[in-house]
Protein backbone atom coordinates (compact mmCIF):
# COMPACT_ATOMS: atom_id res chain seq x y z
CA UNK A 1 0.00 0.00 0.00
CA UNK A 2 1.42 3.35 -0.79
CA UNK A 3 0.35 6.14 1.15
CA UNK A 4 0.29 9.02 -1.17
CA UNK A 5 -2.78 8.37 -3.41
CA UNK A 6 -3.24 5.04 -3.19
CA UNK A 7 -6.10 5.60 -5.93
CA UNK A 8 -3.94 6.41 -8.79
CA UNK A 9 -1.94 3.64 -7.84
CA UNK A 10 -4.46 1.56 -8.43
CA UNK A 11 -5.28 2.70 -11.71
CA UNK A 12 -1.70 3.27 -12.69
CA UNK A 13 -1.54 -0.98 -11.61
CA UNK A 14 -4.05 -1.61 -13.73
CA UNK A 15 -3.72 1.22 -17.04
CA UNK A 16 -0.94 1.99 -19.32
CA UNK A 17 -0.72 5.63 -18.78
CA UNK A 18 -3.44 7.79 -20.60
CA UNK A 19 -2.04 9.70 -23.73
CA UNK A 20 -3.23 13.09 -25.30
CA UNK A 21 -6.52 10.66 -26.62
CA UNK A 22 -7.03 9.07 -23.65
CA UNK A 23 -6.72 12.44 -22.00
CA UNK A 24 -9.00 14.73 -24.19
CA UNK A 25 -11.65 11.48 -23.92
CA UNK A 26 -11.54 11.70 -19.87
CA UNK A 27 -11.97 15.19 -19.30
CA UNK A 28 -14.95 14.64 -21.61
CA UNK A 29 -16.76 11.89 -19.51
CA UNK A 30 -15.79 13.74 -16.75
CA UNK A 31 -17.30 16.92 -17.45
CA UNK A 32 -20.56 14.60 -18.70
CA UNK A 33 -20.80 13.15 -15.75
CA UNK A 34 -20.40 15.87 -13.41
CA UNK A 35 -23.48 17.55 -15.76
CA UNK A 36 -25.10 14.65 -14.51
CA UNK A 37 -24.76 14.38 -11.39
CA UNK A 38 -25.79 18.26 -10.44
CA UNK A 39 -28.66 17.90 -12.95
CA UNK A 40 -29.84 14.78 -10.82
CA UNK A 41 -29.15 16.86 -7.40
CA UNK A 42 -31.49 19.44 -8.79
CA UNK A 43 -34.17 16.79 -9.55
CA UNK A 44 -34.34 15.33 -6.45
CA UNK A 45 -34.43 18.56 -4.34
CA UNK A 46 -37.07 19.85 -7.03
CA UNK A 47 -38.91 16.63 -6.14
CA UNK A 48 -38.41 17.09 -2.58
CA UNK A 49 -39.40 20.94 -3.08
CA UNK A 50 -42.92 19.82 -4.64
CA UNK A 51 -43.73 17.31 -2.34
CA UNK A 52 -43.13 19.47 0.41
CA UNK A 53 -40.39 17.42 2.06
CA UNK A 54 -38.28 20.96 2.76
CA UNK A 55 -41.06 22.57 4.80
CA UNK A 56 -39.79 24.01 8.14
CA UNK A 57 -42.17 21.86 9.87
CA UNK A 58 -40.12 18.81 8.80
CA UNK A 59 -36.51 20.29 9.84
CA UNK A 60 -37.32 22.98 12.03
CA UNK A 61 -36.70 20.63 15.36
CA UNK A 62 -33.08 19.70 14.33
CA UNK A 63 -32.59 23.53 15.53
CA UNK A 64 -33.08 22.03 18.89
CA UNK A 65 -31.02 20.70 21.32
CA UNK A 66 -32.86 18.19 22.82
CA UNK A 67 -33.43 16.68 19.38
CA UNK A 68 -29.50 16.37 18.72
CA UNK A 69 -28.78 15.33 22.56
CA UNK A 70 -31.69 12.48 21.77
CA UNK A 71 -29.67 11.56 18.41
CA UNK A 72 -26.30 11.38 20.41
CA UNK A 73 -27.99 8.98 23.11
CA UNK A 74 -28.69 6.73 20.63
CA UNK A 75 -25.24 6.64 18.74
CA UNK A 76 -23.72 5.66 21.98
CA UNK A 77 -26.06 2.76 21.73
CA UNK A 78 -24.83 2.33 18.67
CA UNK A 79 -21.15 2.67 19.54
CA UNK A 80 -21.10 0.97 22.28
CA UNK A 81 -23.38 -2.53 20.93
CA UNK A 82 -20.41 -1.82 17.65
CA UNK A 83 -17.54 -2.07 19.91
CA UNK A 84 -19.27 -5.13 22.30
CA UNK A 85 -19.79 -6.69 18.92
CA UNK A 86 -16.81 -5.80 17.07
CA UNK A 87 -14.55 -7.51 20.02
CA UNK A 88 -16.17 -10.31 20.91
CA UNK A 89 -16.32 -11.33 17.18
CA UNK A 90 -12.60 -10.65 16.67
CA UNK A 91 -12.17 -13.11 20.17
CA UNK A 92 -14.68 -15.43 19.00
CA UNK A 93 -13.48 -15.30 14.94
CA UNK A 94 -9.66 -15.80 16.37
CA UNK A 95 -10.73 -18.72 18.46
CA UNK A 96 -12.76 -20.40 15.47
CA UNK A 97 -9.34 -19.37 13.29
CA UNK A 98 -7.60 -21.15 15.63
CA UNK A 99 -9.62 -24.69 15.46
CA UNK A 100 -9.53 -24.04 11.70
CA UNK A 101 -5.85 -24.23 11.06
CA UNK A 102 -5.53 -26.63 13.99
CA UNK A 103 -3.65 -30.25 13.72
CA UNK A 104 -6.89 -31.66 15.05
CA UNK A 105 -9.17 -32.94 12.40
CA UNK A 106 -12.24 -32.92 14.58
CA UNK A 107 -11.49 -29.08 15.12
CA UNK A 108 -11.15 -27.90 11.48
CA UNK A 109 -14.17 -29.55 10.37
CA UNK A 110 -16.22 -28.31 13.73
CA UNK A 111 -14.75 -24.74 13.12
CA UNK A 112 -15.44 -24.97 9.12
CA UNK A 113 -19.16 -25.97 9.58
CA UNK A 114 -19.48 -23.06 12.45
CA UNK A 115 -17.95 -20.44 10.13
CA UNK A 116 -20.05 -21.46 7.08
CA UNK A 117 -23.30 -21.54 9.57
CA UNK A 118 -22.28 -18.18 10.76
CA UNK A 119 -21.66 -16.52 7.32
CA UNK A 120 -24.94 -17.68 6.06
CA UNK A 121 -27.38 -17.12 8.04
CA UNK A 122 -28.69 -13.18 8.02
CA UNK A 123 -27.98 -11.68 11.09
CA UNK A 124 -31.92 -10.41 11.17
CA UNK A 125 -32.22 -14.29 11.90
CA UNK A 126 -29.81 -14.42 14.58
CA UNK A 127 -31.67 -11.07 16.48
CA UNK A 128 -35.16 -13.11 16.16
CA UNK A 129 -33.63 -15.97 17.84
CA UNK A 130 -32.06 -13.71 20.84
CA UNK A 131 -35.73 -12.07 20.73
CA UNK A 132 -38.06 -14.73 20.50
CA UNK A 133 -36.47 -17.87 21.29
CA UNK A 134 -33.96 -17.55 24.04
CA UNK A 135 -36.27 -15.89 26.49
CA UNK A 136 -38.45 -19.19 25.95
CA UNK A 137 -35.49 -21.17 27.15
CA UNK A 138 -35.80 -18.89 30.17
CA UNK A 139 -32.83 -17.06 29.83
CA UNK A 140 -33.18 -13.29 30.46
CA UNK A 141 -30.80 -10.64 29.10
CA UNK A 142 -30.81 -7.03 28.67
CA UNK A 143 -31.77 -5.40 25.09
CA UNK A 144 -27.68 -4.47 24.69
CA UNK A 145 -26.89 -7.88 23.92
CA UNK A 146 -29.82 -9.23 22.32
CA UNK A 147 -27.99 -7.16 19.95
CA UNK A 148 -24.87 -7.82 20.61
CA UNK A 149 -24.56 -11.26 20.64
CA UNK A 150 -26.40 -11.92 17.47
CA UNK A 151 -24.29 -8.98 15.51
CA UNK A 152 -21.03 -10.44 16.86
CA UNK A 153 -22.16 -14.01 15.75
CA UNK A 154 -23.08 -12.90 12.03
CA UNK A 155 -19.22 -11.40 12.22
CA UNK A 156 -17.33 -13.89 14.32
CA UNK A 157 -17.08 -16.83 10.78
CA UNK A 158 -15.85 -13.99 8.72
CA UNK A 159 -13.15 -12.73 11.19
CA UNK A 160 -11.87 -16.10 11.29
CA UNK A 161 -11.55 -16.47 7.61
CA UNK A 162 -10.15 -12.99 7.27
CA UNK A 163 -7.56 -13.90 9.97
CA UNK A 164 -6.93 -17.40 8.33
CA UNK A 165 -6.27 -15.40 4.90
CA UNK A 166 -3.88 -13.47 6.71
CA UNK A 167 -2.14 -16.04 8.27
CA UNK A 168 -1.80 -18.16 4.86
CA UNK A 169 0.00 -14.94 3.36
CA UNK A 170 2.42 -14.58 5.97
CA UNK A 171 5.56 -16.50 3.51
CA UNK A 172 6.62 -20.11 4.75
CA UNK A 173 10.14 -19.53 5.04
CA UNK A 174 9.03 -17.23 7.90
CA UNK A 175 7.43 -20.35 9.84
CA UNK A 176 10.89 -22.36 9.06
CA UNK A 177 13.24 -19.64 10.00
CA UNK A 178 11.78 -19.21 13.62
CA UNK A 179 11.20 -23.35 13.71
CA UNK A 180 14.86 -23.89 12.77
CA UNK A 181 16.34 -21.34 15.37
CA UNK A 182 14.53 -23.25 18.20
CA UNK A 183 11.65 -21.50 18.91
CA UNK A 184 8.25 -23.79 19.68
CA UNK A 185 5.39 -24.15 17.29
CA UNK A 186 3.61 -21.81 19.55
CA UNK A 187 6.23 -19.15 19.85
CA UNK A 188 6.68 -18.89 16.74
CA UNK A 189 2.84 -18.58 15.57
CA UNK A 190 2.52 -15.81 18.60
CA UNK A 191 6.06 -14.02 17.42
CA UNK A 192 6.20 -14.33 14.11
CA UNK A 193 3.25 -15.37 12.01
CA UNK A 194 0.12 -14.08 14.09
CA UNK A 195 1.75 -10.43 13.93
CA UNK A 196 2.44 -9.86 10.42
CA UNK A 197 -1.14 -11.86 9.74
CA UNK A 198 -3.05 -9.27 11.03
CA UNK A 199 -1.07 -6.43 9.90
CA UNK A 200 -1.95 -7.76 6.33
CA UNK A 201 -5.74 -8.18 7.52
CA UNK A 202 -6.17 -5.11 9.60
CA UNK A 203 -7.92 -3.23 6.28
CA UNK A 204 -10.56 -6.41 5.97
CA UNK A 205 -10.92 -6.32 9.73
CA UNK A 206 -11.58 -3.12 9.70
CA UNK A 207 -14.63 -3.24 6.50
CA UNK A 208 -16.21 -5.94 8.92
CA UNK A 209 -16.39 -3.34 11.60
CA UNK A 210 -18.07 -1.60 9.37
CA UNK A 211 -20.71 -4.47 8.54
CA UNK A 212 -20.92 -4.81 12.63
CA UNK A 213 -22.05 -1.30 13.09
CA UNK A 214 -24.64 -0.90 10.32
CA UNK A 215 -25.91 -4.57 11.49
CA UNK A 216 -26.45 -2.92 15.08
CA UNK A 217 -29.53 -1.26 12.90
CA UNK A 218 -31.50 -3.99 13.68
CA UNK A 219 -31.48 -3.19 17.28
CA UNK A 220 -35.08 -1.85 16.43
CA UNK A 221 -36.21 -4.94 16.63
CA UNK A 222 -35.08 -5.51 20.17
CA UNK A 223 -35.95 -1.70 21.01
CA UNK A 224 -32.80 -1.37 22.17
CA UNK A 225 -32.08 2.35 21.75
CA UNK A 226 -29.41 2.84 19.11
CA UNK A 227 -29.04 5.56 16.77
CA UNK A 228 -31.78 4.04 14.58
CA UNK A 229 -34.07 3.38 17.12
CA UNK A 230 -33.67 6.95 18.67
CA UNK A 231 -34.28 7.88 14.82
CA UNK A 232 -37.52 6.07 14.39
CA UNK A 233 -38.90 8.06 17.74
CA UNK A 234 -37.92 11.03 16.18
CA UNK A 235 -39.45 10.30 12.98
CA UNK A 236 -43.46 9.38 14.84
CA UNK A 237 -42.53 12.28 17.40
CA UNK A 238 -42.77 15.10 14.15
CA UNK A 239 -43.93 12.69 11.64
CA UNK A 240 -40.80 13.84 9.55
CA UNK A 241 -39.64 10.44 7.52
CA UNK A 242 -37.39 11.80 5.13
CA UNK A 243 -35.07 14.64 7.09
CA UNK A 244 -34.71 12.40 10.11
CA UNK A 245 -33.45 9.72 7.63
CA UNK A 246 -31.09 11.85 5.76
CA UNK A 247 -29.70 13.60 8.87
CA UNK A 248 -28.83 9.17 10.45
CA UNK A 249 -28.05 8.12 7.31
CA UNK A 250 -25.21 11.47 7.03
CA UNK A 251 -23.73 10.41 11.04
CA UNK A 252 -23.41 6.48 9.57
CA UNK A 253 -21.55 7.88 6.48
CA UNK A 254 -19.22 9.80 8.81
CA UNK A 255 -18.73 7.12 11.39
CA UNK A 256 -18.25 4.32 8.53
CA UNK A 257 -15.75 6.85 6.37
CA UNK A 258 -13.58 7.33 9.95
CA UNK A 259 -13.35 3.70 10.34
CA UNK A 260 -11.87 3.33 6.85
CA UNK A 261 -9.30 6.46 7.48
CA UNK A 262 -8.50 4.71 10.44
CA UNK A 263 -8.13 1.67 8.25
CA UNK A 264 -5.83 3.17 6.00
CA UNK A 265 -3.73 5.15 8.13
CA UNK A 266 -2.99 1.55 10.50
CA UNK A 267 -2.22 -0.12 7.02
CA UNK A 268 -0.05 2.63 6.11
CA UNK A 269 1.88 2.51 9.53
CA UNK A 270 2.09 -0.79 9.66
CA UNK A 271 3.10 -2.08 5.94
CA UNK A 272 5.46 -4.41 6.56
CA UNK A 273 6.02 -4.63 2.77
CA UNK A 274 7.41 -8.14 2.82
CA UNK A 275 10.27 -7.64 0.31
CA UNK A 276 12.45 -9.09 1.66
CA UNK A 277 11.76 -12.21 -0.09
CA UNK A 278 14.31 -12.66 -2.84
CA UNK A 279 12.86 -10.82 -5.57
CA UNK A 280 12.97 -13.61 -8.22
CA UNK B 1 32.60 -35.42 22.57
CA UNK B 2 31.69 -36.79 19.46
CA UNK B 3 33.65 -36.59 16.50
CA UNK B 4 30.50 -36.18 14.09
CA UNK B 5 29.05 -33.37 14.52
CA UNK B 6 26.23 -34.13 11.52
CA UNK B 7 26.02 -37.73 10.94
CA UNK B 8 22.99 -39.34 8.45
CA UNK B 9 22.35 -42.70 8.75
CA UNK B 10 20.39 -44.78 5.29
CA UNK B 11 17.90 -41.55 5.05
CA UNK B 12 15.75 -42.20 2.76
CA UNK B 13 13.34 -39.80 1.46
CA UNK B 14 10.57 -40.13 -1.37
CA UNK B 15 7.95 -36.90 -2.82
CA UNK B 16 5.45 -39.03 -4.08
CA UNK B 17 6.71 -41.89 -6.19
CA UNK B 18 10.09 -39.51 -6.85
CA UNK B 19 12.92 -40.59 -4.68
CA UNK B 20 14.54 -37.52 -3.73
CA UNK B 21 16.92 -38.87 -1.10
CA UNK B 22 18.23 -42.66 -2.32
CA UNK B 23 20.24 -44.26 1.09
CA UNK B 24 21.98 -41.51 2.00
CA UNK B 25 24.93 -41.82 4.20
CA UNK B 26 27.14 -38.52 5.10
CA UNK B 27 28.63 -36.80 8.45
CA UNK B 28 30.51 -33.78 8.72
CA UNK B 29 32.94 -33.57 11.25
CA UNK B 30 34.01 -30.82 13.78
CA UNK B 31 35.53 -27.84 11.97
CA UNK B 32 34.85 -29.41 8.41
CA UNK B 33 33.30 -27.31 5.48
CA UNK B 34 31.29 -29.78 3.39
CA UNK B 35 30.08 -28.83 0.22
CA UNK B 36 27.15 -30.09 -1.68
CA UNK B 37 27.17 -29.47 -5.23
CA UNK B 38 24.75 -30.95 -8.08
CA UNK B 39 22.16 -30.33 -10.59
CA UNK B 40 19.12 -28.73 -9.83
CA UNK B 41 16.44 -31.57 -8.90
CA UNK B 42 19.20 -33.66 -7.45
CA UNK B 43 18.18 -33.33 -3.82
CA UNK B 44 21.13 -31.07 -2.27
CA UNK B 45 18.37 -28.72 -0.97
CA UNK B 46 16.14 -31.47 0.12
CA UNK B 47 19.21 -32.98 1.89
CA UNK B 48 20.31 -29.18 3.47
CA UNK B 49 16.74 -29.14 4.74
CA UNK B 50 16.24 -32.92 6.29
CA UNK B 51 19.63 -32.08 8.71
CA UNK B 52 17.29 -29.92 10.88
CA UNK B 53 13.99 -31.70 10.29
CA UNK B 54 12.85 -28.76 8.36
CA UNK B 55 11.93 -31.78 5.82
CA UNK B 56 10.74 -35.01 7.16
CA UNK B 57 12.64 -38.22 6.30
CA UNK B 58 11.00 -41.75 5.66
CA UNK B 59 13.57 -43.67 6.99
CA UNK B 60 17.09 -43.76 8.00
CA UNK B 61 18.58 -41.24 11.44
CA UNK B 62 19.95 -38.33 12.03
CA UNK B 63 22.51 -37.20 14.63
CA UNK B 64 23.87 -34.19 15.67
CA UNK B 65 26.60 -33.97 18.05
CA UNK B 66 26.13 -38.06 18.54
CA UNK B 67 22.56 -37.13 19.40
CA UNK B 68 19.50 -38.89 17.43
CA UNK B 69 16.97 -36.17 15.74
CA UNK B 70 14.17 -37.01 17.29
CA UNK B 71 10.68 -36.45 15.07
CA UNK B 72 8.88 -33.88 17.23
CA UNK B 73 8.26 -32.05 20.42
CA UNK B 74 10.96 -30.05 22.96
CA UNK B 75 13.93 -32.11 22.52
CA UNK B 76 13.87 -31.66 18.38
CA UNK B 77 13.37 -27.52 19.05
CA UNK B 78 16.29 -28.00 21.28
CA UNK B 79 18.49 -29.54 18.78
CA UNK B 80 17.17 -27.05 16.18
CA UNK B 81 18.22 -24.68 18.32
CA UNK B 82 21.67 -26.16 18.07
CA UNK B 83 21.94 -26.38 13.92
CA UNK B 84 21.96 -22.39 12.62
CA UNK B 85 20.46 -22.43 9.39
CA UNK B 86 21.03 -19.83 6.15
CA UNK B 87 17.97 -19.75 3.49
CA UNK B 88 18.04 -18.80 -0.20
CA UNK B 89 15.84 -16.60 0.38
CA UNK B 90 16.87 -14.54 4.18
CA UNK B 91 13.52 -15.56 5.90
CA UNK B 92 14.23 -12.66 8.03
CA UNK B 93 11.21 -11.69 10.46
CA UNK B 94 9.63 -8.72 8.27
CA UNK B 95 8.02 -7.13 10.73
CA UNK B 96 11.43 -6.79 13.49
CA UNK B 97 14.47 -4.59 13.14
CA UNK B 98 17.45 -6.64 12.17
CA UNK B 99 18.53 -6.01 16.02
CA UNK B 100 15.63 -7.74 17.26
CA UNK B 101 15.49 -10.55 14.60
CA UNK B 102 18.96 -11.34 16.33
CA UNK B 103 17.98 -11.15 19.68
CA UNK B 104 14.78 -12.66 19.45
CA UNK B 105 15.80 -16.77 19.39
CA UNK B 106 18.38 -15.87 22.02
CA UNK B 107 15.81 -13.76 24.55
CA UNK B 108 13.13 -16.63 23.81
CA UNK B 109 14.26 -19.89 23.38
CA UNK B 110 17.84 -19.42 25.59
CA UNK B 111 16.02 -16.60 27.98
CA UNK B 112 19.11 -14.40 28.18
CA UNK B 113 18.37 -11.13 29.63
CA UNK B 114 17.96 -8.44 26.90
CA UNK B 115 21.02 -6.29 27.72
CA UNK B 116 23.28 -8.89 27.27
CA UNK B 117 21.09 -10.45 24.13
CA UNK B 118 21.63 -7.00 22.42
CA UNK B 119 25.20 -6.52 23.43
CA UNK B 120 25.95 -10.27 21.35
CA UNK B 121 23.96 -9.40 18.38
CA UNK B 122 25.66 -6.02 17.97
CA UNK B 123 29.08 -7.99 17.98
CA UNK B 124 27.60 -10.17 15.12
CA UNK B 125 26.42 -7.00 13.36
CA UNK B 126 29.59 -5.82 13.57
CA UNK B 127 31.55 -9.34 12.66
CA UNK B 128 29.23 -9.33 9.23
CA UNK B 129 29.63 -6.04 8.71
CA UNK B 130 26.09 -4.62 8.90
CA UNK B 131 26.11 -2.93 12.84
CA UNK B 132 24.75 0.54 11.10
CA UNK B 133 21.91 -1.74 10.00
CA UNK B 134 20.59 -2.76 13.37
CA UNK B 135 17.76 -0.24 13.67
CA UNK B 136 16.36 -0.95 10.39
CA UNK B 137 13.54 -3.63 9.05
CA UNK B 138 14.93 -5.91 6.50
CA UNK B 139 12.93 -4.61 3.57
CA UNK B 140 15.16 -1.43 3.72
CA UNK B 141 18.20 -3.53 3.78
CA UNK B 142 19.72 -4.72 0.33
CA UNK B 143 19.78 -8.27 -0.26
CA UNK B 144 23.24 -8.56 0.73
CA UNK B 145 22.61 -7.18 4.17
CA UNK B 146 19.91 -8.93 4.50
CA UNK B 147 21.27 -12.70 4.44
CA UNK B 148 24.78 -10.94 6.36
CA UNK B 149 21.64 -9.99 9.20
CA UNK B 150 20.35 -13.38 8.67
CA UNK B 151 23.86 -15.22 9.28
CA UNK B 152 24.03 -13.37 12.16
CA UNK B 153 21.02 -14.44 13.63
CA UNK B 154 21.60 -18.19 13.44
CA UNK B 155 24.79 -17.19 15.06
CA UNK B 156 23.38 -15.34 17.48
CA UNK B 157 22.61 -19.11 18.89
CA UNK B 158 26.58 -20.27 19.38
CA UNK B 159 25.35 -23.35 16.77
CA UNK B 160 27.78 -26.48 16.50
CA UNK B 161 26.92 -26.25 13.41
CA UNK B 162 25.89 -24.23 10.38
CA UNK B 163 23.55 -24.83 7.25
CA UNK B 164 23.56 -22.72 4.30
CA UNK B 165 20.46 -23.66 1.58
CA UNK B 166 22.06 -21.97 -1.43
CA UNK B 167 22.91 -18.60 0.22
CA UNK B 168 23.60 -16.38 -2.72
CA UNK B 169 20.87 -18.09 -5.32
CA UNK B 170 18.43 -15.37 -4.48
CA UNK B 171 21.44 -12.14 -5.22
CA UNK B 172 21.93 -9.66 -7.11
CA UNK B 173 25.89 -10.46 -8.88
CA UNK B 174 27.71 -8.01 -7.08
CA UNK B 175 26.03 -8.57 -3.81
CA UNK B 176 27.18 -12.22 -3.91
CA UNK B 177 31.10 -11.50 -2.51
CA UNK B 178 30.23 -9.80 0.61
CA UNK B 179 27.84 -13.07 1.78
CA UNK B 180 30.58 -15.30 0.42
CA UNK B 181 33.33 -13.67 2.11
CA UNK B 182 31.30 -13.58 5.91
CA UNK B 183 30.97 -17.97 5.17
CA UNK B 184 34.55 -17.97 4.52
CA UNK B 185 35.50 -16.06 7.49
CA UNK B 186 33.70 -18.25 9.27
CA UNK B 187 35.08 -20.85 7.99
CA UNK B 188 38.36 -20.21 9.06
CA UNK B 189 37.31 -19.53 12.36
CA UNK B 190 36.01 -23.13 12.67
CA UNK B 191 32.40 -23.49 12.52
CA UNK B 192 31.40 -27.01 11.03
CA UNK B 193 29.57 -26.34 8.02
CA UNK B 194 27.21 -27.42 5.53
CA UNK B 195 26.97 -25.43 2.26
CA UNK B 196 24.34 -26.11 -0.81
CA UNK B 197 25.81 -23.53 -3.45
CA UNK B 198 26.43 -23.16 -7.04
CA UNK B 199 29.75 -20.91 -6.67
CA UNK B 200 32.18 -23.37 -7.74
CA UNK B 201 35.27 -21.05 -6.91
CA UNK B 202 34.30 -20.24 -3.74
CA UNK B 203 33.92 -24.23 -2.97
CA UNK B 204 36.70 -24.90 -4.36
CA UNK B 205 38.19 -21.96 -2.18
CA UNK B 206 36.56 -22.98 1.12
CA UNK B 207 35.42 -26.66 1.21
CA UNK B 208 37.68 -29.44 2.79
CA UNK B 209 35.11 -32.17 0.79
CA UNK B 210 32.87 -31.87 -2.00
CA UNK B 211 29.80 -33.98 -2.20
CA UNK B 212 28.44 -34.28 -5.34
CA UNK B 213 24.81 -35.49 -5.45
CA UNK B 214 22.59 -36.71 -8.83
CA UNK B 215 18.84 -38.18 -8.85
CA UNK B 216 18.56 -38.31 -4.95
CA UNK B 217 22.08 -39.91 -4.47
CA UNK B 218 25.54 -39.17 -3.56
CA UNK B 219 27.48 -39.71 -6.42
CA UNK B 220 30.85 -38.71 -5.75
CA UNK B 221 32.58 -37.82 -2.56
CA UNK B 222 36.13 -35.90 -2.67
CA UNK B 223 38.75 -33.25 -2.21
CA UNK B 224 37.68 -30.05 -3.86
CA UNK B 225 40.96 -30.20 -5.62
CA UNK B 226 40.56 -33.93 -6.68
CA UNK B 227 36.49 -33.33 -7.79
CA UNK B 228 37.26 -30.67 -10.04
CA UNK B 229 40.34 -31.31 -11.32
CA UNK B 230 39.70 -35.15 -11.99
CA UNK B 231 35.86 -36.05 -11.38
CA UNK B 232 35.44 -39.40 -10.83
CA UNK B 233 32.36 -40.37 -12.11
CA UNK B 234 31.11 -39.49 -15.80
CA UNK B 235 27.72 -37.49 -14.14
CA UNK B 236 30.26 -35.12 -12.46
CA UNK B 237 31.93 -34.54 -15.44
CA UNK B 238 29.39 -33.99 -17.33
CA UNK B 239 27.92 -31.59 -14.80
CA UNK B 240 31.16 -29.80 -14.22
CA UNK B 241 31.65 -29.47 -18.40
CA UNK B 242 27.94 -28.05 -18.43
CA UNK B 243 28.92 -25.49 -16.17
CA UNK B 244 31.86 -24.60 -17.84
CA UNK B 245 30.64 -24.07 -21.32
CA UNK B 246 28.52 -21.62 -19.89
Amino acid sequence: MNKAGSRTYVRDALFEKPGPKALKKIRLVTALSLAALILLIFLVIRQFYITGQLDARYWSFFLRFTTWRFLFIGLLGTVEAASLGGVLALITGFLLMLARISKYRILNILSAALIEFTRGVPTLLFIYFFFLVVPQMGIKMSALWKVVFPVSISACGIVAEVLRSGVNAVPKGQREAAISLGMSEAATFLRIILPQAVRFVVPALISELVIVVKDTTFAYVVSFPDLMQNAKVLISNYDALLSVYLVVAVIYIIINYLLNQLSLYLAGRMDVSTVNVAEV
Amino acid sequence: MEENIIELKNVEKYFGTLHVLNNINLSVKRGEVVVIIGPSGSGKSTLCRTVNRLETIDSGEIFIDGELMPEEGQELARIRSEVGMVFQSFNLFAHMTILDNVTLAPRTVRKIPKAQAEKEAMELLKRVGIESQAGKVPAQLSGGQQQRAAIARALAMHPKAMLFDEPTSALDPEMINEVLDAMAELARDGMTMMIVTHEMNFARRVADRVIFMDQGQIIEESTPDKFFDAPGTKRARDFLSSIRTQ
